[in-house]
């Protein structure tokens, strides 16, 4: 059992965190990514050197594991997703953030895109600007940032967003694609400023 | 490119939501006639328009790699004659891996620790060496062993140490579940190594649970040397010499001293502190600084300003789930521990815990020599002053939680004032027999809300209060609402309700006779209110299994609701229904079968085949079936309940699923066992999801589950069953939660029947200490799960144990 009081199930986080108990929605972001942070060690110490992970497979397996860890009271996996997308961009930034500090590159990368696809890394900044210009729009319309965290930054298709939330593929295509134009929008202008 | 303000983007949305279901050409035309009406708004618009075909073609946002680079991925590297095999741990210093000898010679496995590629650089590459020099110096039995130190051929320093396979030291406790003393001296052997590294002028800086392991045979290894400190001539530690960095993020909050939180001197005082906040949690389960999550900040300020809670009033106040289990998991009741912990275990750790250094213990050695004198049951050398603000500001807090409690119920008994003015003002006059009704219904309402708490079906929240306000408000309602008395019957029956939920039939009988006595005086032997009460009294005295006089209540009911109400009034045909229930219980199951089967064609004919009362008595009707073993009728029965609950109040009802239930049971009966549980488990499912996980009926539900799964002779899944409802119960219900107690007292069948007798017996302890039915209790020796352990002397005298305590709960 350990010392009870600096841990707390996601899953209350969560709760916690739709009822709108102020720093709940902090906790729960840095309790899961330290979650995913975790993972991601995890998984690549088990696969070893110079693997490509995907943020997808991490996604899932993170719920798999927090979700078997907290048993039936664990949000399903859409609304855990919601969640961890967030959560996954900030990870990914950080870890963009560092390399760029340390200006060495990393021995395993993990990625939203096909492996195969092997094109150039985003830019950190360029993913910094993203971020802002994201967490601006979740101000607006929170749901259209979160589709951008889930394909943009998790790799989730239109078709599993789609799933996911119970709506058509097209209709997630539509607000990805208003997202889009708002983001574009956004970082161009920061960039005259 | 013009800005996009919030206020600009909120006009636009819509816009664009209606512009890109459309197509190309659709919104060319579109847009044009929107120009005719607002030019501005269609000129933006079709700027947005166009951007979005740009970026559509530029692919933006869909191609580019998003990648998380990361430190290091060594596995397989070699450092001489060892292999990496895999990571074991991730400091704030460095990483840990495992790793294994690979030249064969013989089989040893070690951890290997690289300094964390940040801290890299003179400074960094200097503490490293610092360990090793430390370490090299420190051989104790219970210390992790330094075994070689080097460069890797990537030019990265390493240390490598003894690899301790165990867990650590509070998992340990708790898993064994150690009581109070072996914690105690175990914890020793933790002193024991830090005195040595002391006495080596090494602080070790960074004491807690996860450097501390237990190896499996139960050998102490203190670890992680990564941030002692030598000590300077003077005995301190200059705060200088830190490291940038080091203060707050490489060492454990939870485990600094406030000194090293402050930039203060270090000391072996600060290890005397980190030992003290060890050995609370270990000995309470929780933190000094108290319970909750709480900010980095809080948690600084609190070790820094808030004396800690007595060790021993942690265990009392906390009323929760968490503090049973902690008890538990010392092989004790919370009221045990909380003895064990009053008095000098409290005033040996109130000195550990000193704010400041100098009033600590002056050395480990004066730590290990009290808790020596403390297990010899010698008088310990501190003095016990150390709580006192602390307790006193608790016994304030808790004086106002006392006070609202009283408040609360004088404010009802003593005529209810206060809600008798609110109704006053609040309402028009009515007629005072309307009023009257009104207040006796608020009364009842506000009662109820109260006694709700302590309701099982219902409970949440402190059962201990809301249990002694309930005995209190019943002691007191004879006298409290004396001039009153339809209010005085109306409480009397809501608590009589609330006593027969509770299992406490006794209790509940008498307040419902003497409501009964009341209102038969007061309303008269036929008035609703008076039959309402005979009701509530007939079901109690049934569930009490006195069925022969419920049966006699029941009859004396029916008549009067037959001659009042008439024969075919739904309450008549209810009370039918129970006085079946009644008459079945007494073994006159041809007699209840047919009455039963009587007041289910009345019903049918009145109420109609779908209403919810004649459902209700389908389903007893399968119960008799099934109690007189004809199990395909009743399996049949049930199941065409079931097809109607379905068709009445659709397949995701609480009701249908109660009634799935009943239809598993009956399956189980028929040794049935996978369609039980596949029955079972679509039951479960159906009230996860519209009752939630915590429900009462869905907890039942899984202790069903348990149930079939142990009858199937499937004890490993029975177990995770029962284990998955004990936690859910942990978190939803009172600590002594008869529903939780009997869980563990399944867990404690389980075991005996698996044959772990010295883990069934505590666990059958554990379940009459925390709320265990006296019916439960009675039943240990007759038991069958329980066979295994007949003619243990532990068993013996548990079945004392809890026929004492059977009697006790009975007589309360």
């Amino acid at each position: 059992m350990g010392v009870e009081a600096y841990r707390l199930a996601i899953s209350s986080l969560i709760a916690a965190a739709e009822k709108g108990q102020g720093p709940a929605g902090e906790q729960l972001f840095a309790a899961l990514y330290s979650e995913l942070h975790r993972l991601a060690k995890r998984e690549l110490a088990r696969c070893g050197f110079g693997v490509t992970l995907s943020s997808t497979t991490l996604l899932h397996e993170a719920y798999l594991d927090m979700a078997a860890r907290e048993g039936p009271s664990f949000p399903d996996q859409a609304r855990f997703m919601g969640y961890a997308a967030r959560v996954m961009r900030g990870l990914i930034i950080d870890h963009a953030r560092e390399r760029h500090a340390q200006k060495r590159g990393g021995l395993f990368e993990i990625t939203s895109l096909d492996a195969d696809a092997m094109e150039q890394p985003v830019d950190h900044r360029e993913l910094v600007q993203i971020s802002e210009a994201l967490d601006d729009l979740a101000k607006a319309e929170p749901a259209l940032a979160e589709i951008v965290d889930l394909k943009f930054f998790c790799g989730f298709s239109f078709g599993e967003i789609a799933a996911m939330r119970n709506v058509s593929e097209r209709t997630v295509q539509r607000s990805w694609e208003k997202a889009r134009i708002y983001l574009h929008r956004k970082i161009r202008t920061d960039l005259i400023v | 490119m013009p800005t996009l303000s919030p206020d600009d983007w909120q006009a636009l949305s819509p816009y664009l939501d209606q512009a890109l279901t459309m197509t190309e050409e659709q919104r060319a035309e579109w847009l044009r006639s929107l120009a005719n009406q607002d030019r501005a708004l269609a000129s933006r618009l079709g700027a947005l328009l166009d951007e979005h075909r740009k970026l559509n073609q530029e692919g933006f946002l869909e191609k580019g790699r998003v990648s998380l680079p990361a430190t290091s991925g060594l596995v397989g590297q070699t450092l001489g004659p060892y292999t990496l095999v895999s990571q074991i741990g991730d400091g704030g210093m460095g990483s840990v891996w495992l790793a294994e000898r690979n030249d064969g010679r013989f089989e040893r496995r070690v951890a290997v620790k690289f300094i964390h590629i940040a801290l890299m650089g003179r400074e960094g590459e200097a503490r490293f060496k610092r360990e090793g020099n430390i370490l090299g110096k420190l051989a104790h039995p219970h210390i992790a062993e330094l075994v070689d130190a080097g460069v890797s051929t990537g030019g990265q320093p390493y240390l490598i140490l003894e690899y301790v396979e165990g867990e650590s030291i509070d998992c340990y406790c708790d898993q064994r579940k150690l009581d109070v003393e072996a914690r105690i001296r175990l914890f020793l052997d933790v002193l024991v190594a830090v005195a040595h590294a002391h006495a080596n002028v090494i602080v070790h800086r960074d004491i807690k649970p996860s450097n501390v392991l237990v190896s499996n045979d139960g050998v102490v290894k203190l670890l992680d040397f990564g941030i002692a400190k030598l000590l300077e001539g003077d005995g301190t530690v200059a705060a200088a010499t830190m490291l940038p960095g080091e203060g707050g993020s490489s060492m454990t909050p939870e485990y600094a001293a406030p000194e090293q939180l402050i930039g203060g001197r270090i000391t072996t005082a600060t290890d005397v502190y980190a030992l003290g906040v060890l050995l609370y949690v270990l000995l309470t389960g929780q933190h000094p600084a108290g319970k909750g999550v709480r900010s980095a900040a809080d948690l600084v300020k609190a070790i820094v300003d808030d004396e800690p809670m007595r060790p021993s009033a942690v265990v009392v106040t906390a009323q929760d789930a968490a503090t049973t289990s902690a008890a538990a998991t010392r092989a004790t009741t919370p009221e045990n521990l909380t003895r064990q912990l009053r008095g000098d275990l409290d005033t040996i750790l109130a000195k550990a815990l000193k704010k400041n250094p100098v009033e600590r213990y002056g050395s480990v050695t004066a730590l290990v020599d009290d808790l020596g004198r403390y297990l010899r049951n010698e008088p310990i050398l501190a003095r016990p002053d150390a709580f006192s603000y602390r307790a006193s500001k608790f016994v304030r807090r808790n004086r106002i939680a006392v006070g609202l409690a009283s408040l609360a119920i004088v404010a009802v008994l003593a005529g209810a004032t206060g809600i008798v003015i609110q109704t006053r003002t609040a309402r028009r006059q009515r007629d005072l027999a309307f009023r009257e009704r009104d207040r006796a219904g608020r009364i009842t309402d506000f009662m109820t809300r109260m006694f709700k708490v302590s309701d099982p079906s219902e409970a949440r929240g402190n059962s201990v209060t809301a249990r002694e306000i309930l005995d209190k408000a019943s002691k007191d309602v004879d006298t409290g609402l004396a001039k009153d008395p339809e209010a005085q019957a109306e409480m009397m029956t809501v608590m009589g309700k609330v006593y027969a939920s509770l299992g406490l039939f006794p209790r509940a009988e008498s307040l419902l006779r003497q409501s009964l006595e009341i209102r038969r005086r007061v309303l008269g032997l036929e008035h609703p209110d008076t039959l309402k009460t005979m009701r509530a009294l007939a079901a109690t005295v049934a569930q009490a299994g006195r069925y022969a006089d419920g049966e006699k209540i029941s009859r004396e009911t029916l008549d009067i609701e037959r001659r009042v109400l008439g024969p075919e009034h739904p309450e008549t045909l209810a009370t039918m229904g129970q006085l079946a229930i009644d008459i079945d219980m007494q073994g006159r199951i041809t007699e209840a079968e047919k009455l039963l089967q009587q007041t289910f064609d009345l019903q049918r004919r009145i109420l109609g085949a779908k209403h919810l009362d004649t459902l209700a008595t389908m389903d007893n009707m399968a119960w008799i079936l099934m109690a007189e073993h004809r199990f395909p009728e009743a399996e049949k029965m049930q199941r065409d309940a079931i097809d109607l609950e379905r068709e009445v109040q659709g397949p995701e009802h609480p009701d249908t699923a109660y009634a799935m239930n009943r239809l598993a049971r009956i399956l189980s009966l028929e040794n049935n066992y996978p369609e039980a549980e596949k029955i079972q488990l679509e039951a479960l499912a159906i009230q996860r999801h519209i009752l939630g996980v915590e429900h009462p009926n869905t907890l039942r539900s899984l202790t069903n589950l348990g149930d079939i799964q142990t009858n199937a002779k499937h004890y490993g899944d029975a177990e995770r069953t029962f284990k998955e409802l004990h936690d859910i119960q942990l978190r939803a219900l009172d600590r002594n939660d008869p529903n939780a107690a009997a869980t563990i007292y399944n867990l404690g069948c389980l075991a005996a029947l698996q044959g772990r007798t010295e883990e069934a017996l505590p666990l059958l302890r554990n379940a009459v200490d925390h709320g265990l039915l006296p019916q439960y209790d009675l039943g240990i020796a007759m038991d069958d799960d329980l066979k295994s352990l007949h003619g243990d002397p532990g068993f013996a005298a548990l079945v004392a144990y809890a026929q004492k305590h059977a009697e006790a709960q009975q007589s309360k």
